[in-house]
């Protein structure tokens, strides 16, 4: 098997994973493409390294988060006519609802804090996988962690019933 | 933490499938080979200018290795798009304020729930003219009620294709429809699961309008100078409003049951009305009454509920929360079954009539671009609460919601 195989292997077992997080950090399918493809084209130039690492999905997804902070002057919506979009039609169900409301308020998040989110409640990272993941202190987690959900909760007063029940997992949680 | 996570799930299910190695390596292969050839040509001056030079190695990349410009308007990728919020129509030429960045004359432009916009490039720009002067040359396009895919007139074509948006898959109707068919106002309905198209045009002319069956490469021809309004899921009972030059409602049943164009039964109005499309359920239709006058041509009028087949008015309530007084009312896609989108549009001419149009040298300008306010309108009570979404179009026509249409 020479590099090229190694690296389509191990493209061919996470790229469907890593795609779903890029959509979630930008939002969009064509930039989460554009995101994942420019990660991984810089990845094939170190895979012989990447690739005797332990865990070369880890720094994958590290580079991905990275990519994505560091575009955040150059990512900006050339437009946004809608505040939102009309509301749903009465066939939609509530998930999708949800799911639409949700993903508005998620793209108004600050790059970083937008990771928090995805990295903490999405992947169920501990707060120490995501401070390592993002390269930052516990401290900084755990604030941008608090102030992303109360951001949340602000864009998307439609869920507040549900941020409740978070909450409440949350005290439980912090209880044990 | 569970819900929050499923919803995430949820929002990352929309995410496209992509098989990206390969792609990968040949970026990283080009902008290698890119990185060497100028290390070799900056070696090369550096020895034949005897001199220390600064040399920027830059790699190459195409322009699918950028990210998107901020502020440009990109063609909407082949695949992998969200559903759409909304599609509008530009004109580059307005009469007071800016046009669109990037505009493009007479073209579409869709919007993604996300806020990502796109040209529609791959549509049909119009051509007729705004600011009261009609002529031949629309192009309008629909967009079925998930937001997932978009109907239009393809040039290159030579007739309607509907795309899927996540999954790039283009279907093209099995008939050309020359583009001298599309009318002044055309009128297209796609339905809930894009098999089915419709379309109709003013004015009647002789060209056929027709529903067709995307999936099946069948087609059924429909009465001109009817705007669709409501199709059924199996695409067999289509229902129509004429508005102009009297209202009139048609429901055409056996669509595809019949060797013809199946059974149709019409039904005359005793006044004018602004149509909704067809509510929820299929039998009902809800109208704004149009008391508009040659001096006034905003008239805030009562909202009733119609039989769809029979017009028969069900009910009949006065509205409140929509500046009628001021702006022109579309009512547009059904939020719930007892709340429809009413899209107010303002109009500076209400009280003095629309002025004249002088006689000048082209281009004429076109109109401004303004914010068209949404509401949802409850029938049952008439009040009408605002909804956060407002959109910069020129004029109403040229903004298409996801679902059925209205008309006017």
């Amino acid at each position: 098997m020479n590099r090229n195989d190694s690296f389509r292997e191990f493209v061919a077992t996470h790229q469907q994973s890593l795609i779903r997080t890029a959509y979630l950090l930008t939002g969009d399918a064509h930039l989460a493409e554009d995101l994942l493809q420019s990660v991984l084209a810089k990845l094939v130039g170190r895979w012989p390294k990447v690739a005797r690492l332990e865990h070369p999905e880890a720094y994958a997804r590290k580079a991905l988060l990275n990519q994505h902070i560091s575009w955040r002057r150059r990512r900006t919506a050339s437009e946004l006519p809608s505040a939102a979009p009309p509301e749903h039609a009465y066939w939609t169900e509530d998930r999708a609802v949800v799911r639409i409301v949700m993903r508005q308020a998620l793209m108004r998040l600050a790059p970083r804090q937008r990771a928090v989110i995805i990295l903490r409640f999405y992947e169920d990272r501990t707060e120490r996988e995501t401070a390592d993941l993002l390269g930052c202190s516990l401290g900084t987690v755990k604030s941008q962690a608090h102030h992303a959900l109360a951001r949340l909760r602000e864009l998307a007063p439609e869920l507040a019933p549900k941020f409740e029940e978070l909450d409440q997992l949350a005290i439980e949680e912090a209880r044990r | 933490m569970t819900w929050l996570r499923g919803v995430l799930a949820d929002i990352a299910d929309d995410s496209p499938h992509v098989d990206l190695a390969d792609e990968a390596i040949r970026i990283y292969e080009r902008r290698r080979r890119t990185g060497a050839a100028l290390i070799a040509a900056a070696t090369v001056a550096v020895i034949v200018l005897g001199a220390t030079a600064t040399v920027r190695l830059l790699p190459g990349g195409s322009e699918k290795d950028q990210v998107s410009t901020p502020g440009r308007v990109e063609n909407l990728p082949a695949k992998g798009v969200g559903p759409l919020s909304h599609a509008y129509r530009t004109f580059c030429n307005p009469i007071t304020g800016k046009a669109p960045g990037d505009c493009r004359v007479g073209a579409w432009r869709v919007v993604t729930t996300a806020g990502q916009t796109y040209h529609l490039d791959q549509a049909l720009p119009a051509i007729n003219y705004h600011d009261g002067v009609s002529g031949i040359g629309d192009s309008q396009v629909a967009i079925s009620a998930d937001g997932g895919k978009i109907a239009y007139y393809a040039p290159k074509a030579g007739t309607f294709q509907v795309r899927d948006l996540a999954s790039g898959q283009l279907t093209t109707a099995p008939v050309k429809v020359p583009r001298a068919w599309l009318g002044s106002i055309m009128s297209l309905l796609l339905s809930a699961d894009g098999r089915f198209l419709a379309f109709t045009k003013k004015p009647a002319l002789d060209d056929p309008a027709m529903l067709i069956d995307m999936r099946e490469g069948m087609v059924r021809p429909l009465p001109n100078g009817w705007n669709p309004v409501g199709l059924t899921a199996d695409g067999d009972t289509m229902t129509m409003v004429d508005y102009s030059p009297k209202s009139r409602l048609q429901t055409m049943t056996r669509l595809w049951k019949t060797a013809t164009a199946g059974n149709s039964r019409t039904v005359n109005l005793p006044k004018n009305y602004r149509f909704s499309p067809l509510a929820p359920g299929g039998t009902m239709i809800a109208a704004m009454e149009n008391r508009v006058t040659q001096s006034d041509s905003c008239v805030p009028a009562p909202l009733v509920q119609m039989d769809a087949k029979t017009g028969r008015i069900l009910r009949k309530v006065e509205v409140r929360g929509l500046p009628m007084n001021t702006h022109n009312i579309s009512l547009r896609t059904w939020l719930s079954p007892t709340e429809v989108t009413a899209l107010a549009e303002p109009n500076q001419f209400c009280r003095t009539g629309k002025p004249s149009v002088p006689d000048g040298p082209n281009p004429r300008p076109d109109p401004p671009y303004e914010t068209v306010t949404s509401y949802a309108l409850n029938v049952q009570t008439g009040q009408a609460r605002k909804l956060p979404a407002t959109y910069r179009v020129q004029e109403l026509f040229g903004l298409v919601l996801p679902g059925a249409p209205g008309a006017l």
